[in-house]
This record gives structure tokens, sequence and C-alpha cells, in this order.
């Protein structure tokens, strides 16, 4: 640009010197982009359907932890003893009127008489609202209801162990939802599990972190009752008004009358009692639906926005369950896919090309049967759909949020469990697994750190790790800033041309077109900031939806539809006005492809802050905006050349702009799974709902950069040039 | 006309980034800024403020417990406004209030700053007869631009709601350029003063201040001015206002000329204000431990890094890597990289002293203890005077979509790391990296680009004088 000789004030620019060997890497790449756009996205997609072969197994990382290295202490007395106590609780939903206090108080009653300490929690149950900021506060700055009514409170009976050799500083939490209003079978089941270990670790030696059993009241939702007691675990009311309203109930009182019987008196606490910082929870549950061939355990593991406990204490359930206990251990998974026919074909492909490989090199480990495969996949599936979701699947979701790794066991016995000595054995067999569970956590020194916390399950024993999943999706999205780069680079050296065939003899604008040529970008970036500006407000607007009362799903979401478009109207009117008058004459040429490349710039930027956030819901998404902002072109280009490729291009377009309209994809991505049978408007709304309800980052995510990105692409496809 | 409706959109702008302040304020709460430590560093927290006023207060020293580190000059100022409180409001509305207004002030100043460079920028270059370059650069009022960028820099948003001290430290070293540049020089050395006094690291400011005061403002490369001496060509006199009123110089002469009758002016004013300084200082902790205790902890805080909690800069991780007996040696090196770099740039640079404190800002708040938001948003509000000089500045998309992005992919680490324990320290700091060498490419390509201008003008410049002699 200076090397001029001339004394014309234009410059011309001298070839230039050779470059240096980074920027002219650079300058290929740029110049191939499209080439390289294809291969990565195609590269990324097939990394992502490699991955239940790329699976590792898993190992227990952590030396302390040591599962099954002892002999279970746990005997039929203990369990004789949990069965009398189920068959009590059992006996109680018969007389239904005071039945919830009755088991109340009866599970407390059993857990003091075990030399526990016991304490009543009462709560109440935090409605569903949407705050905006809670995305990004950290747990303890959550808002305390005002409004409590004393009609719908919950009561969890807590009993501690004091280790004997611990230092009551770390302990380990037991979770058992149950609904004391009609305790069901499995429930009981569950709680008799909680009682055997609870009452075998009164009396071991070895214990060294304190036991916590916590009986959670499930009326309200097993996430409610656990969230609200750790609440009040990590964060005392020191002001004696939060404890006030809950007492001028004057159902609530009565539950002390139980301190009239004189075995319990001395053990059960007014107050909220507390053992040290907590190691880790597991929340046992027992499913009613029996199982055909095996007692089966499942794990629930995904916590809200995606987060999963560490990878070692899934791991040592996994080991325990299935080379100690004869547990068949399941994860989730995605039903509907298992028989998809491309899958199973996907499948026999790699299978083959596995024994290729294997066939050239026997050290060469790769390939799995085709059935491990599709099961693979459809774990991965429920795995990342799970996570994208970032709603919690269990009770065990409320731990997370204070850095607990905590996972939900589900057992579902074999056959029915009615029979006295099928009990019992069911007892001791779930009994002995927490009891091995507990024993390895209690060896742990330090809190879970060694293993994984970024990971995706493909089986039980099997998982992909952060570093392999994210080659992936850096596959996937590597294309965007090198095809910004080159838009970028073409819309800079297009103007440049432009502006010297039009106007050899250089007047003063020119001038400055030159002068600013660098910072063209700043009208494109400031109409996506606009966009994104609105995106932003878009996913405010439920906020404001919500206060108003009585209005069904569907019309929910046709007002917010319709407030969407009125405030992109207004801000158009409003901003883009104060912006009209650059644009007047000066920058049409490449206008569209600077907004393109700094369209795509923002979707990048979204889509790795997501990765980092939520990666599923980073991957999900990227599948769906990647190959739209890529594509993109305006329309009337396309129109104005009109050869094969170009109106293939202009229906690609057309299509994906069309799917990537969020309701347009939540619709359809519903309809895959379920059939597009009973599909109404109103679903999105409910689903995007629960979305905020458990303020998961996927909402964000969509309204922050989806919904921009899409609108920025219509933009670009409807782009007048 | 349009000029006129230039400068109404300009105060309206202004105005609604008065407005967006205020609205933020009153969301302390939520937004939880005051905590995050992009913001409030050990030396600019304002909860650190409001604890050592509380020790202070209670007949201790401000320093004890290792809580305050910041000056005590701030602490009488500011001190009594933390704790006044204001029924129905935030807690900490007043000191609010002030930062706003701080923030409000520097932006004022740096437009000012901007008007003057400008001026006399616009003069030498008609001296030099290149008015046509000036001419159609000017269609861009830098001024209006660069306040603007200050104003509405989301880091200078961020610093002045998050009850961080930075606008006060800021409006120090705003207002030394602001006096160097208007040749008022007890303000400059009052500037000076208060802004080492505040962070120590505006120290290496001296050089352009007085680069400022000795030469007076930006021009082009002033070897230039000697050509055209040479060449005898003849010049309509202009009247132009210089620093050294009274003499009828040359304005040729003039860049070339270094007054040094200013610059000791500045030099005994510095020495006058700090004697001040220390004297005030002295008064309010001489019951505890005195100066030499103040010096230890806050100059010595500073220095030493004893504070290892994370924050945007690089240092934090390094210390709390490396061995104790390396300590001080690394100490040492850490803080040389920024004195080495400065007699080079001086030199190449000496021509343009207020690009040279942009360039000096710029590297030590890359490189000190304990950085923050509110230092990038100082030299990004600086680097808008120069936009017009700048205008051919590479990567300009890349270093602004990198900077979106390591600004918000480091809240989003800090909290993998800190609130949700899935992370660790490695994905923090490398996004600390990320950003160090972000701004190493900024400094590197702005001085580039500023230095290609001149090339350009000298281009431009011998053109002209041979066309002139043809």
């Amino acid at each position: 640009m200076a090397d001029n000789e001339t004394p014309t004030p234009t410059p011309t620019p001298t070839p230039r010197p050779k470059q240096r060997p980074i920027v002219r890497l650079g300058i290929f790449l740029i110049s191939h982009s499209f080439l390289f756009s294809v291969v990565c996205c195609t590269a990324g997609v097939v990394a992502l359907l490699l991955l239940p072969i790329l699976a590792k197994s898993t190992y227990i990382s952590e030396n302390a932890l040591m599962p099954g290295s002892a002999k279970p202490m746990l005997s039929g007395q203990e369990v004789s003893e949990a069965n009398r106590f189920v068959k009590d609780l059992i006996a109680l939903n018969s007389n239904t009127p005071g039945a919830a206090i009755e088991s109340q108080r009866l599970i407390a009653e059993y857990m003091s008489n075990l030399g526990a300490e016991v304490n009543y929690h009462k709560f109440h149950p935090q409605m569903v609202q949407f705050h905006p900021l809670h995305f990004f506060s950290s747990p303890d700055s959550r808002i305390i209801e005002q409004n409590i009514s004393c009609s719908s409170y919950g009561v969890n009976t807590v009993g501690i162990i004091r280790a004997p050799r611990g230092d009551g500083k770390e302990a380990i939490v037991l979770v058992t939802p149950y609904n004391p209003g009609k305790i069901k079978q499995g429930e009981a089941l569950s709680l008799g599990i909680a009682y055997s270990v609870f009452s075998l670790l009164t009396r071991v030696t070895w214990l060294a972190k304190d036991i916590i059993w916590l009986a959670s009241d499930s009326q309200h939702g097993e996430y409610a009752a656990v969230a609200a007691w750790l609440r009040d675990y990590h964060m005392p009311v020191f002001t004696t008004l939060h404890t006030k309203s809950a007492e001028m109930c004057p159902v609530s009182n009565y539950l002390y009358e139980l301190k009239d019987n004189p075995i319990t008196e001395r053990k059960i606490y007014d107050g909220f009692k507390r053992a040290g910082t907590m190691a880790a929870a597991l929340v046992i549950k027992v499913v009613d639906r029996s199982e055909r061939f095996d007692d089966s355990l499942s794990i629930n593991a995904e916590a809200s926005n995606g987060q999963m406990p560490n990878l070692d204490l899934i791991n040592i359930v996994n080991y325990l369950a299935v080379h100690r206990q004869g547990f068949r251990v399941k994860v989730e998974k995605l039903w509907s896919l298992l028989d998809s026919k491309w899958l199973n074909v996907l499948g026999e492909l790699f299978e083959s090309v596995g024994q290729v490989v294997r066939s050239l090199n026997p050290q060469w480990k790769f390939g799995i049967p085709a059935a491990d495969y599709v099961e693979g996949i459809a774990t991965l599936a429920s795995s990342l759909y799970n996570q994208a979701l970032g709603v919690p699947t269990g009770p065990h979701g409320a731990f997370r949020d204070y850095q607990i790794d905590a996972i939900t066991l589900e057992i579902s016995p074999r056959a029915s469990v009615d029979s006295m000595t099928r009990r019992n054995d069911f007892l001791l067999q779930g009994g002995r697994l927490i009891e091995g569970v507990v024993r390895s956590v209690n060896n742990l020194l330090e809190k879970f750190h060694q293993s994984f916390f970024l990971y995706l399950l493909t089986s039980p024993s099997k998982f992909v790790s952060v570093g392999v999943y994210m080659i992936a999706f850096a596959l996937l999205v590597a294309p965007l800033p090198m095809v910004a780069a080159s838009f970028y680079a073409n819309a800079i050296s297009l103007n440049s041309i432009q502006t010297k065939d039009k106007s050899t003899p250089a007047t003063g604008s020119d001038e400055t077109d030159i002068t600013l040529r660098s910072w063209k970008w700043i009208n494109a970036a400031k109409k996506v900031f606009v966009v994104h500006l609105w995106g932003s407000v878009v996913s405010l607007l439920p906020y404001f939806i919500c206060r108003v009362p009585d209005l069904s799903p569907t019309i929910s979401f046709i007002t917010w539809f319709l407030l969407s478009v009125l405030s992109f109207l207004i801000m158009y009117l409003v901003l883009a006005s104060s912006f009209s008058h650059a644009k007047a004459s000066k920058f049409h040429v490449g206008e569209w492809a600077i907004l393109k490349s700094v369209t795509i710039s923002a979707a990048f930027i979204g889509l790795c802050l997501m990765s980092v956030v939520n990666f599923s819901t980073a991957e999900i998404g990227g599948l769906i905006v990647v190959p739209m902002c890529l594509m993109v072109y305006p329309m009337r280009l396309d129109i104005r050349v009109r050869t094969l490729r170009t109106l293939l291009r202009l229906a690609c377009n057309l299509v994906l702009a069309f799917i990537g309209f969020p309701p347009v994809t939540f619709v359809l991505l519903k309809g895959a799974f379920e059939g597009f049978d009973n599909i109404n408007i109103g679903d999105f709304w409910c689903w995007v709902q629960s979305l905020w309800a458990w303020s998961s980052a996927t909402y964000l995510f969509i309204g922050m950069v989806h919904l921009p990105c899409w609108a920025l692409c219509i933009h670009i496809l409807f782009h007048h040039c | 006309m349009a000029e006129k409706m230039k400068l109404g959109k300009f105060w309206i702008w202004v105005a609604a980034s008065l407005i967006f302040r205020l609205v933020l304020i009153y969301f302390p709460n939520n937004l939880n800024l005051a905590s995050r430590p992009e913001v409030s560093t050990p030396i600019t927290s304002l909860r650190r403020l409001t604890e050592g006023y509380w020790l202070k207060q209670a007949s201790l020293s401000p320093y004890a417990g290792s809580m305050y580190h910041g000056s005590p000059l701030l602490l009488s100022v500011l001190g009594p406004l933390t704790v006044k409180r204001i029924e129905g409001q935030p807690n900490d509305i007043l000191c609010s209030l002030v930062f706003v207004i701080a923030d409000v002030v520097n932006a004022m100043l740096i437009r000012v700053i901007g008007q003057n460079l400008q001026t006399s920028y616009n003069q030498r270059l008609k001296s030099l007869g290149l008015d046509s370059v000036s001419k159609s650069s000017a269609i861009l009022p830098s001024r209006d631009i660069a306040a603007l960028i200050y104003l509405w820099n989301p880091f200078t948003i961020v610093a002045c709601v998050g009850l961080s001290t930075s606008p006060i430290e800021n409006m120090a070293v705003i207002l030394s350029l602001y006096g160097a540049c208007t040749c008022r020089v007890p303000l400059a050395a009052f500037g000076w003063v208060m802004a080492t006094h505040l962070s120590l690291y505006p120290m290496i400011l001296i050089i352009p201040v007085v680069l400022l005061l000795g030469y007076g403002p930006e021009t082009p490369p002033r070897k230039l001015f000697m050509q055209r001496k040479d060449g005898k060509i003849e010049d309509s006199p202009s009247s132009h206002q210089s620093c050294q009123e009274g003499q009828a110089m040359e304005q040729q002469d003039l860049a070339n000329i270094f007054s040094w009758r200013l610059v000791i002016k500045f030099l005994v004013w510095s020495l006058i204000w700090s004697g001040y300084v220390l004297i005030l200082c002295g008064l309010s902790v001489k019951q505890y431990g005195g100066l030499h205790e103040m010096f230890k902890r806050t100059y010595g805080f500073i220095l030493t890094v004893p504070d290892l909690s994370p924050n945007i800069g690089v240092l934090w991780y390094f210390f709390a890597e490396v061995f104790d007996f390396f300590r001080n040696f690394f100490l040492i090196v850490f803080h040389m990289n920024i004195l080495f770099m400065i007699i080079p740039l001086a030199i190449r640079l000496n021509h343009r002293p207020c690009f040279l404190a942009f360039v000096y800002i710029a590297i030590s708040s890359m490189l000190k203890s304990y950085p923050s938001v509110g230092d990038s948003a100082l030299y990004l509000g600086l680097l808008g005077l120069f936009v017009n000089e700048l205008a051919d500045m590479q990567f300009s998309f890349f270093l602004f979509c990198v900077y979106v992005g390591v600004s918000l992919l480091s809240s989003v680490m800090h909290n993998l790391w800190i609130w949700r324990g899935t992370g660790n320290a490695n994905f923090y700091f490398a996004t600390a990296m990320a950003y160090a060498c972000l701004q190493i490419i900024l400094v590197v390509e702005s001085v580039s680009a500023m230095l290609n201008h001149d090339r350009k003008l000298t281009k431009l410049s011998i053109a002209k004088h041979q066309d002139s002699k043809a």
C-alpha cells in the first residue's frame, strides 16, 4: 500500500516479496475454503459416528477407591431388620388420613433407634419461574420465595451417623425419595435398602466419613425436595424470618409431638443438623416394573447443563454391580435408534472395515461388532440428548450445583418381590452394592478429581473422553473461521478492484473508501450486533408472557412469536435508521459477503462458547447452524445466474433456512423420534418452559446464538444486491 | 449543519451511555460483577477498600490482614461513601455514582485531547503541504469516536458498574495526558503523580508526558520538517498557538525544538505534588506504621505479587508454579519486560507522544501484576484517537472477534473452574494467555500501521518536494 512510486495519491500496490510460510498456508486454506469446508464437515460427522468405536473401556483411576477389596459385611441380620421396616412401612398405607405423618415418624423412629441423629427438614417447594439472570449466577444467589403457603410443604427426614474414625468434616449422602402419603412397594424397598446399609454403618469401625441418610419427601417432586435440603444445608439462614414462616403453619407442629415418645426424645432435634462437606451422594430408587432376566441396575448421571459426575463414581458402581453383585447394568438408550436400518448398515460397514484393518495388522484394534455399534450409538445419542437438554435426569442433579458427585441408581428386581426370601435376597444384593460403594468412597482422601468430568457414555463400561469427542466438534466448526476469512478477503479485494474501475481520478470519497478499507466490517458488525441484541430480547420475552395468567401453551407461543416479530420491527425502525446513512452508496459491492463473514464469526464464537458450557448442545446446534451459515448465498445472485449449481444451492439454502428456524427444528426432531401424529405448536412452548425452569444454557443458546444466526442467514438469503 | 447533527448525535450517545450505567447500577446483586476476577483485582476492588475503611475506623491499620492494598488517600476520599447508605437504594450507590462521573469526565477529557491532537496535527500537515491527506482523513472526527469508544466499551462499563476503582486510576492517567496536551503543566504533573501513586505502573508515562511537553503533540516524522527547511520552501506564516507562547518561530522549527523550560517546570511541579501526596499519606498512616508500611503494602504488594488469586493476567499462574528460590529472579525478569521496551519505543515514536503513551499503557496492562479490564478500557479508548492514522491496520476484524471471544470465554472458563468444578486452572489460564497474545498483536499491528502511515507521509512529502522543484 505504501510502496508507491507515482505521485498520485492512489496507491498502487507493487508485487509483494515472498510471504512467510504461515501466511502462505493461511492464504492456501482460504483460497480452497470450499473444498476444505466440505471435507471438514464430512469428517466431523463421520468422527461423530465413529465415537462408539473410539470409546475406551472405563478404568478406576483413583487408587484410593479400591472397590470390592473388602468382603461385604452386610448380613442376614440387617436384612431381616430391614425387611421388618419395609413391612411396617407398607402396613401403614392401610390407614390413609395420617399416613404421611405416620410414615415420617416411623422412619425417624427407626433411624433414631439405630443411634443416629435425626431431624426433620421442612421445606417449601420453589415455584417454577423465569429468572433471566439465573443463568449467570451461582446457586447461592437464588431468591427466597416470599409468599409461602401452608398447604404445600414437604418434610424430609434426615438421619446422620457420626463416623468413629472421622473428624466430621466429610460426609457421604444416601438419598431415598419416597412419597409419605402413599408409599409404593418400590419406595419401601429402596428405604429398606438404605436402612439395611444404615444399620450396618452404625456399627462398623472403619467409617471415616459421616453418613447422611436423606429420606426425601417426593410429594412435590423428587428434585425439589433434595434441592431444598441442599440449599438449606449449604446456606444457613441466620435470620429467623424464614423458619418463622414455616413454623406459622399449624400442621407442621405436630410432628414434634413425636418427642413425647420417651425413647426417641433424646435423638430428634429441632434445628438443622449438618455433617461435613459431601464427598459423594447416591440416590437409591427401586423401580416397580420387573425385569425379565436379571436384576438390573440403571445409572442416571446427567445433571443440569450436561454436567456429569466424576467418572470414577460410575466406575465403582458399575464394577461392584457387575463383578460382585451380579446386576445387569444399563444406561439410558434411545430405543427408537436400535432398530433403524441405516445404523445397522453403518455398523456392519464399520465391522467389515475393522476386519480388513485387522487382516492388515492384527495389532490394530479397530471396529466392533455391528450390534455393539448400534447399541453404542443409541446410548451415545441418549447421552447427548440428555446433556443437551440440560435438564437433570433425577434428584442427583441437585448435588452437582454444589460440586458434589452424585448418581441415581435405579434398581429393578427380576421378578416380583412379594415372597419373603426373594425380598431378603433382593435387599441383601442391593444393600451390599451400596455398602461397597460407600466403603470405596469412604477410602477417598480428597474429593473426586482423578478421573474425567467431561465424557459421554457409550455403554456402562465404555466412555468417550473430552479429548476424543472434541475432535468431532472441532472438525465440524473448523470451516467457519476459514470461510469467514475467505469471504472477508474476497469482499475486500472485490471492493478495491471495483472502486479502481469506477473512478481512475481519485476523489475525496474514494480515498476514504480505501483508507477505511480495513474497518469496513464495522457496519456489518453493527448489524449482527443488533440482531443478537434482538435475540436476547426475544429470550427475555417469556418473562413477561409468564406473568399473564391462564394462557394455553399454543396461545403463549403465538404471543411470543408475534411479540418477537414486533420487537424486530421496532429495533429495525429505531436502530437501523441510525445506521442507514452509512450504507447509502459506499459499501454495496461486497456488503452481503462481509455480513456473511461477520455472521459466521459470531456463530463460531457462539458455538465455541457453548461447547465449553455444554458440549452436547453445541454439537447438535452445530449440526444445524454450521451448514446453514456456510451455504447461505443471496437468492437474487443465484437466480440471476441460473445454472444447475446455483439452483441446487438455492434449493439447499431454502431447505436449510426452513429447517433452521428453531420451532421447526424442534417439531421435525420430535416428529422424527415420536411420530408426527400429535404435534402441536404449543409443545414448543412447553419444551422451552421446561428448559428455562431448569435454567438450561440450551435456552440461551437457542435465543442468543441460533435464532440470530438464522435471522441473519435469512437476511443474507433475501439480500438485495 | 451536518456537523451540528453529528454533534447532537454524539451527545445523545453520551447520554445514553450514562443512562445505561445508571440502569445497571440498580442490579448490582444480580449481576454480581464486583466479585468477578476480571473486574476487581486486589488493588482495585471496592470491597477491599470498604474493609480497609472499617479497619481504619476501628483504629487499626487499614493494611492489617492483607485485605486493602490501595492508597490511603483513596481510603479517605471513597471510604466515607462506602458506609453511607441511602434508604431503598443499593448499598454502594454513592461510589457507583462517583465512578460513573469519573467515566464521563474521562470521556470528555479524551475528547478534548483528541480535539487538541487533531488541530495541531492538521496545522503541521498544512505546513508540510500535505493538506490533501488531512482533508480526506478528517471526515472521521476521531475525538468523538475515541470518547464514544471509551464510554461504550463493555470493558469500561463493566469496570465502572462492577465497583472497581479503575475509573479513578484511569482518570489520573488521562488527566496527566490532558495536562500535557494543553500545556497545563501543574495539571500534567498532578495527574502523573496521582496515577503513579494509585497504581505505580503509569510511572513510565513520564516519557510521553515529557515528550508531549517538550515537542508538543503529534507530528509527522520530524525529518520531514528538516527537509522542508533545507528545501527553503516558503510557507505562509501560520498563527499557530503552541505551548511556547510569545515565541514567533517558524512552524517547521517548532517541531524540532525541545522546550526544556516546560519540562523542567513539569519536573518541579511533580516534585511538589509528590511531596504533597507523601505528606498527606504520611499524615493518614502516621499511627499505623508510617510511610514505610504503606510502601510495603501498596507498591511492595504490586511488585512482589504475593496474591496469586486468578486474574486475567499471566503472572499469577506463573508464580504459583515457580520454585521459591527462583521467585525473586523471575519477579525481576517480568518487571524488566516492561522497562526493556520503553527506550526503543521512545526512540522510534518520539514524534507521536500520545501514541507512545497508548503503547506504554497497553504493554503495562498486559504485563502488570494485577490487570483488570479497566486497564484495557483505557488503552482501547486512547486507540480511538488514532483512527485516521490506523485506518490501514491489518487484522482489525480478527482482533475484534478475538476480543469478543476471549472476554466471553474467560468468564465461562472461570465459572467452569471455580463454580462447577469440572474444569481446572489450565482452562482459565489458557484464556489469559490468549488475551495476552491478543494484546501483543494489537500493539504490534497498531505500531506497524502507524509506522506505515509515517512512511506514506514521507513518500508524499518527498514527491511534493520534487514536484515543486520541477
